[in-house]
């Protein structure tokens, strides 16, 4: 390990020091330390955030740690969004976690650690990395969705995922290996080679598929979406907004650099299975949406929806596709917060609802929350000109360019199909008639957040350049440029 | 500056709720002067652009998308700019009056602007994209006005539904417009047109054509989809008088306007259009005299002239165009006058039923002249412009190429529209005075002014058909032809076939209007009973939800078993599929011994798994799993890896063990054991993935095997960690770092395993968290065998 690798890895290690240091303090202060610790670790996401671009940043891939980890722009890009994603579900769980009475120190820790298994994630540059990284980010995340041990819901959640996933780190760990056994190296760039040199054989093309069994089921795409419904609606719903932020990004951007780096060449070994889980997963999204009452399983078919329309953009397997995902991504990313920032904010008289239909004349008692959730619900239906339109036409368009017409006009399939379950939240928001009031009292920070995350929603498209040259860069590094 | 008149709407509706508080009575008319601005500004475009010319601006948007702001004026964008601007500053004033008690008047011209910026920023858009944002754009303000009396469950219902029509269909709409831009290379309307062969000869052009089909259909009601717009009617009238008549309805068949010159002329496109366009034609102008409130017959005569003006285009022949133009315009000046004039009637007698009103024309004059303009402009009487358009709509359907049943659908449809026309006109303002529940009276200058401005120019357009063929109907016709083309429209074409039709029409239509009573009450027994497609709308939306229901009852039964059960048969697929695809593994296969005890393993690992397959306990099943597991260590015994096979048997045991603690700890339920069709399925998809994992291992061992790994151990133990056992100097030396962890690991176990059991039987998730850390270790110990072997 050289000085330099240090450099280039230093906000992972400044994490994993904060952690061991926040843990250090929480033991000894006790759960009363939750709110200092919780605030600690926001400060040290958005510094590690503040180092990436302080160091990492000369603008060439750096690859440390014997070619383990690649710190590049993709990488870069990948761990802003986690990193903030995973602050503001910090933000959001603080004072709902008070509220609801589960107060454990260790709980903004675990996230911090699940952030740092992501970080590994979208840095991985060798097949052991990878499923490092991945079980670093699961680990944590088992325990933080049963983090309320006392319900039933929440136990069982954590133990659903835990036996999926556990099961899908098999699959995946059986296609690394089965990828090491025809290839002889675990290596991106070295499996590269050996794809371009040796083409591919029938054994390769299980072993990657596998591997994206696995990945597949961090995505939460169909077929390996089933814990998703379950774990979203038996978390507690700070947790349940981590768990549709940060690691899908990390995943997705796992995703696409594992299938676009060393499978680069083999694209016609993966990109039918891409298409095939694209499509699964836009249109279970799209149609089970539509039978939900609970707006937690709602938002957890609609997650599915969208990594099937971000899988549309990698599916395309050219640089315009990636950036495509990128963006689909950091848009995503506003929008699901901003959401559950108001989910987080549903409650009667005190107790919590979930119930779509808690939501009914929130137009109201609330408007400022009725319009921020009607920006985010028209967005996510792809409706223009907000924000989830242009990152639909994004991957659309990528799609379209590199020919798969088919899965293009399937996919404007599912968002009208999906576009049904979004308008009917508006509906009841402003046509139904109120039950009764959801209480006013939203946390400053999170009313904050809401109001943010439905700004970037609402005119992301009179400066979209930010995060458009941002994911254009991050996907031109997948090529080589 | 175009992208400022586009704007401009946006602006103003921000404020014009604080105008609203501000103003009180004068809003309207000082929101009106924006609209009467815009009229003007487009109004100056004339001089260019009935001399040929266009005036285009764009500004990069989104440029790495090729999407600009840019924006186009030709005589087909002008004519509806003119429109929308100029029926819209009647319409804001006729809003303000006739909401003026409406606590959300602020908020409703707040939609109409924004509306009216949006249906602007769509007609003069250049770029597809743009198009497709203001498309939506006039979905949602159409929603928001729709539901705008959301107390009524009816006006949230045809909300709903317009949007998730309209909207659905401008979903499509963009895949089709992004095909079409990716056919022809440009994202630019005025760029993509051009290239008309290239798109009609694409290979996607069916695509593309359906897509967008999809889109203007579904906009400009048409059949099947003509059912969101009488139910829109549940808008207050100033919204169903300007959306749902004179401009958002209008918008698909701009649309198909627009990309005439790009996707039309060819066979499918014609008969398409005709079809569609002439079914929705009969339909309307049935329905409309089967209704008897004065909004829904307007709304069905609203569908049966859009259905025209499709089968107008698809006719696509120079006069047809003519005729599609030249009603377009006629219409949109009568309809929206009759739109309003009805609305007065409604608001000044608190009834739109058409059998309670008569004998208003005292009490109401005003209303009434205008009505009586519009609807004899509608009906196609001269010297308005109605007559001209219908009597062009007669020399289109009259080419040669076209059988006579066209011009059949055409008398038929027009008669019933004159009988309608007259009936809306006419009949509530003669006769005597009739009971209704307000009493009735004119209102504000407000109310009358737009309607009496519309209907009259609907006669001077009529009068002055030079200026209106030559200066607005003319250059539209050019647009939409793609070429410049000399358009003469005339009030007296001689004694020909067109006037004869004419007269044919208003004889049949007098007839209807004299049985139109019983014509009405006789289609209402008819239809009302009949399956139509708001029922189908709602059976689909039922089919939907009990298709999503099912399928999330199916799969997401909330029982891991299933879930683990779905994840194993994809594992299955995922291995035999790509074997079954791509064929060849290159197994060679061999048995590698012939002694007896390798049989007797092979007979007991298959024993055990057969056991799992059919035995319908658990407890019976995690002890096969043992047996089986013995076996395997037997193996590696057998072949040499004494370690392993310790391991391995370690692992096993202490499964079993644990395993078996907690189940007796555990109730047992009636669902723990498994019926009989279970335990085959299980089978089954336990056998299909062991086989493609047999199948996989195989291939892998008929590799030549990579021995660069052991030949390093055996080259480096001894001169470099000075030991003689390669297995002990890998664990203790190559990865002495791996072998500390995981001391660590079990020691940690251990200790949380210790502290479990002083805690007594408190926390049974403690015990099924220990068997966790022992599988832990194993696939590490099985890395270690294959180095060494």
């Amino acid at each position: 390990m050289l000085i330099s690798d240090i450099q280039t890895v230093l906000p992972e290690i400044f994490l994993a020091v904060v952690g061991m240091g926040l843990l250090i303090y929480g033991v000894f202060i006790g759960d009363k330390s939750m709110r200092q610790v919780s605030w600690l670790t926001v400060f040290a996401l958005i510094t590690a955030a503040a180092m990436l671009y302080v160091f990492g940043s000369t603008g060439e891939p750096e690859i440390a740690m014997n070619g383990l980890f690649i710190s590049d722009a993709f990488a870069h890009y990948a761990k802003l969004f986690i990193l903030l994603g995973a602050a503001l579900a910090v933000v959001m769980s603080v004072d709902f976690m008070e509220r609801e009475q589960i107060i454990r120190f260790e709980f903004p820790i675990l996230i911090l650690y699940a952030s740092l298994g992501m970080m590994m994630m979208v840095s991985a540059n060798d097949l052991m990395s990878l499923y490092i990284a991945l079980e670093l980010q699961s680990l944590p995340l088992y325990v933080v969705a049963s983090i309320r041990r006392d319900s039933l819901r929440s136990t069982e959640a954590g133990l659903k995922y835990f036996v999926l996933g556990a099961l899908s780190s098999g699959m995946l760990l059986y296609g690394c290996s089965m990828i090491y056994g025809f290839t002889g190296s675990t290596n991106f760039d070295a499996i590269a080679a050996a794809v371009a040199a040796g083409g591919v054989s029938t054994g390769l093309v299980i072993g990657i598929v596998f591997l994206m069994a696995g990945l597949a089921f961090k995505v939460s795409a169909a077929p390996f979406h089933m814990w998703t419904p379950d774990v979203y609606e038996g978390a507690p719903t700070p947790v349940t907004a981590l768990f549709a932020v940060a690691p899908k990004i990390a995943a997705i951007a796992l995703f696409s650099r594992v299938m676009i780096s060393p499978f680069g060449e083999a694209i016609e070994a993966w990109q039918q299975v891409v298409i095939l889980i694209s499509i699964l997963s836009m249109a279970l999204g799209s149609i089970a949406a539509i039978a939900q009452t609970n707006i937690k399983r709602l938002m957890a078919y609609s997650s599915i929806g969208h990594m099937g329309f971000a899988l549309v953009g990698l599916a395309a397997g050219t640089e315009t596709g990636i950036r495509g995902v990128m963006i689909y991504m950091a848009i995503y990313l506003f929008m699901n917060v901003g959401t559950f920032a108001i989910i987080l904010s549903m409650r009667q008289q005190g107790r919590m609802v979930e119930g779509i239909n808690d939501l009914a004349g929130l137009s109201k008692t609330s408007p400022g929350m009725a319009l921020a959730l009607t920006i985010f619900m028209f967005s996510m239906a792809g409706i223009p000109p907000l924000a989830g339109f242009f990152s639909k036409l994004y991957v659309f368009s990528a799609a379209i360019e590199a020919g798969l017409v088919t899965l293009a006009i399937l996919g404007v399939i599912a968002s009208v199909i999906g576009a049904f379950y979004y308008l009917r939240i508006i509906k009841v928001m402003y046509f139904d008639a109120p039950v009764e009031p959801i209480d006013d009292d939203m946390p400053r920070e999170t009313k904050a957040i809401m109001a943010v995350t439905a700004f970037v929603t609402l005119f992301f498209f009179i400066w979209p350049s930010p995060i458009v040259d941002g994911a254009a860069q991050a996907a031109s590094v997948l090529f080589g440029g | 500056m175009l992208l400022a008149g586009v704007l401009a709407p946006f602006v103003l509706a921000v404020f014009a709720p604080t105008v609203k508080r501000v103003a009180g009575p004068a809003t309207g008319w000082l929101l009106a002067l924006l609209p009467a601005a815009l009229t003007v500004y487009f109004a100056q475009f004339i001089g260019t652009v009935s001399s040929g010319g266009t005036i285009t601006f764009s500004t990069p948007w989104v440029s790495d998308l090729s999407i600009h702001l840019s924006f186009y004026v030709d005589g087909l964008s002008l004519l509806f700019a003119l429109l929308i601007s100029g029926i819209g500053t009647f319409i804001v004033l006729y809003a303000a009056t006739y909401l003026a008690k409406h606590a959300d008047l602020g908020r409703f011209l707040m939609f109409i602007l924004m509306f009216m910026g949006s249906m602007l920023g769509l007609v003069l858009a250049d770029n597809v994209v743009t198009l497709f944002v203001f498309w939506e754009l006039t979905s949602i303000t159409s929603f928001l006005l729709i539901g705008f009396n959301h107390a009524s469950p009816r006006s949230r219902r045809a909300a709903l539904q317009a949007l998730v029509v309209t909207g659905g269909g401008g979903l499509a709409l963009l895949a089709g417009l992004l095909l079409m831009a990716q056919a022809g290379g440009s994202m630019e309307l005025s760029t993509l047109l051009q290239s008309g062969d290239l798109l009609r000869d694409h290979p996607h052009y069916l695509a593309i054509l359906i897509l967008v089909l999809m889109g203007a259909f579904t906009k400009s009601a048409q059949a099947p989809f003509h059912f969101w717009l009488p139910n829109a009617m549940e808008a207050p009238t100033p919204v169903s008088a300007y959306l749902h008549s004179a401009t958002m309805v209008k918008a698909g068949v701009y649309l198909l306007a627009r990309v005439n010159p790009g996707l039309g002329g060819t066979e499918i496109w014609q008969t398409v259009l005709v079809a569609f366009g002439a079914v929705t034609f009969l339909i309307g102008a049935v329905l409309a005299i089967r209704n008897t409130d004065l909004k829904l017959m307007l709304a069905q005569t609203t569908v049966a002239s859009l259905g025209l003006l499709v089968f107008l285009i698809g006719l696509g022949e120079e006069v047809a165009l003519e005729a599609a133009m030249a009603y377009l315009f006629a219409h949109s000046l009568f309809k929206g006058a009759l739109f309003m004039a009805a609305g007065s009637v409604d608001h000044g007698t608190g009834t739109r039923e058409i059998t309670r009103l008569s004998g208003l024309g005292k009490a109401m004059p005003i209303t009434f002249a205008a009505a009586a303009l519009a609807a004899v402009s509608m009906s196609g009487l001269p010297p308005f412009i109605g007559f001209i358009a219908k009597e062009w709509v007669y020399k289109a359907t009259m080419g040669d190429f076209w059988p006579l049943a066209i011009t059949g659908v055409a008398i038929l449809g027009n008669a019933l529209m004159f009988a309608v026309a007259l009936l809306v006109g006419f009949k509530p303002f003669l006769g005597r005075q009739s009971e209704t529940p307000k009493h009735p009276h004119e209102g504000g200058p407000g109310l009358w002014l737009g309607p009496v401005t519309l209907a009259a120019l609907g006669l001077l357009a009529g009068l002055f058909n030079g200026l209106s063929g030559g200066l607005l109907v003319g250059p539209a016709v050019w647009a939409v032809a793609g070429e410049q083309v000399s358009v003469d429209l005339y009030l007296w074409g001689g004694f020909k076939t067109p006037l004869f039709l004419s007269l044919a029409t208003i004889a049949l239509g007098i007839v209807l209007l004299w049985r139109s009573r019983a014509i009405s009450s006789t289609l209402a027994a008819t239809f009302d009973r009949m399956w139509g497609p708001d029922r189908g709308y709602d059976q689909f939306l039922d089919l939907l939800i009990g298709t999503a229901r099912t399928v999330t009852a199916r799969l997401q039964t909330g029982t891991l078993r299933h879930y683990l059960l779905v994840t194993m048969l994809i594992v299955a697929a995922v291995l035999l599929l790509p074997v079954a695809q791509m064929g060849d593994l290159d197994i060679t296969f061999r048995i590698p011994a012939t002694d007896f005890y390798i049989f007797g393993i092979a007979a007991l690992a298959l024993a055990g798994g057969f056991s799992i397959a059919v035995f319908r306990s658990r407890l019976i099943a995690i002890l096969s799993m043992g047996v089986l597991g013995v076996a395997v260590a037997l193996v590696f015994l057998l072949f040499s890896a004494p370690d392993l096979a310790f391991t391995q048997l370690m692992v096993e045991t202490l499964s079993v063990v644990i395993l078996a603690l907690v189940i007796a700890r555990l109730p047992i339920y009636r669902s723990d054991w498994r019926g009989w069709p279970r335990a085959v399925r299980d089978s089954i998809i336990a056998g299909a993935v062991g086989v493609g994992f047999t199948l996989l291992l195989l291939s892998i061992t008929s590799r030549t095997l990579d021995l660069a790994l052991s030949e390093y151990f055996a080259a480096r133990s001894y001169t470099e960690a000075y030991g003689r056992n390669i297995v002990n100097v890998i664990l203790v030396d190559f990865r002495a770092l791996d072998t500390f962890g995981e001391i660590a690991v079990v020691v940690i176990a251990g200790v949380a395993v210790l502290s479990l059991l002083a805690m007594g039987g408190r926390s049974l998730a403690g015990a099924g968290r220990a068997p966790d850390s022992a599988p832990d270790s194993a696939p590490d110990s099985a890395v270690t065998g294959k180095e060494t072997s």
